[in-house]
């Protein structure tokens, strides 16, 4: 029981954190005077990694379920529309970060804003949709 | 950063195994309809259900034919299912913990509407 919530609260804690690296570098690149390219791409990669804490400690709150009862969670209604919505914002959200710090030293600076902008809504979307999932199951 | 990731996937790691066959305990009770009732088409059935969660259980999540039809707060009351069409249906009760996922607490009944 110990080990279980142990596992959980863990989890969450690298959940939450998640969301807040990729709600906060995008607020920050958005907000900040523009950036030169060499932190622009770090951010960028520090936006991608938040994604991927997102998934992966996702998964792990899922997995952890599996583990212990071998059932993953039952939700259904307005809850799995949230957690579909969560699921693209996260897809996308990687994506864009990985678009970003790959390629966006290519891109105008115009294209470079829409993207962090993108990545802001994303991280948005997925924070509200995490609320529903929370409340609606 | 990175050792603090390490440390926390150690962390999370090692606590797996420390509990990995949970022991059954809580209870479900579903007092009607009865298993085997005849219930009557287009008339709502009230679920009268009495839950005792354990000490892993949060919740409680009500199916029909497996597909989930409501979330009950409370341990013990009533819940009104909708209309159930014809045919032989299964309705369950399972209590779930705070993640949703169903802890193996659960009665299912058998019913047929006509």
């Amino acid at each position: 029981m110990l080990a279980e919530n142990l596992a959980y609260a863990l989890t969450q804690v690298l959940h939450n954190f998640g969301a807040v690296v990729v709600v906060g570098s995008a607020a920050f690149a958005l907000w900040a005077p523009a950036l030169p390219p060499g932190p622009e791409k770090r951010l960028a990669r520090l936006a991608g990694f938040g994604w991927v804490v997102q998934i992966a400690s996702g998964a792990g709150i899922s997995a952890i379920g599996y583990y212990y009862y071998s059932r993953f969670p039952e939700i259904h209604g307005v809850a799995a529309a949230a957690f579909a919505i969560k699921v693209t914002c996260a897809t996308a959200g990687l994506a864009l970060a990985l678009l970003l710090q790959l390629r966006g030293d290519r891109w105008s600076e115009t294209r470079r804003r829409l993207c962090w902008r993108a990545l802001a809504v994303l991280a948005a979307t997925a924070l509200a949709a995490a609320a529903f999932l929370r409340w609606f199951s | 950063m990175h050792r603090l990731w390490r440390v926390l996937l150690c962390v999370l790691t090692l606590s797996l195994p420390l509990a990995a066959a949970p022991a059954v305990e809580g209870y479900v009770k579903i007092m009607a309809p009865t298993d085997g009732a005849r219930l009557e088409r287009r008339k709502p059935t009230t679920l009268i259900y009495e839950v005792n969660p354990g000490p892993r259980g949060e919740h409680v999540h009500v199916y029909v034919d497996g597909k989930e039809v409501g979330i009950l707060r409370q341990l013990k009351g009533s819940y009104t299912l909708k209309a159930l069409s014809p045919g032989r249906r299964t309705v369950c009760v399972k209590v779930v913990n705070r993640a949703h996922v169903p802890i193996g607490v659960e009665q299912c009944i058998k019913v047929t509407v006509e």
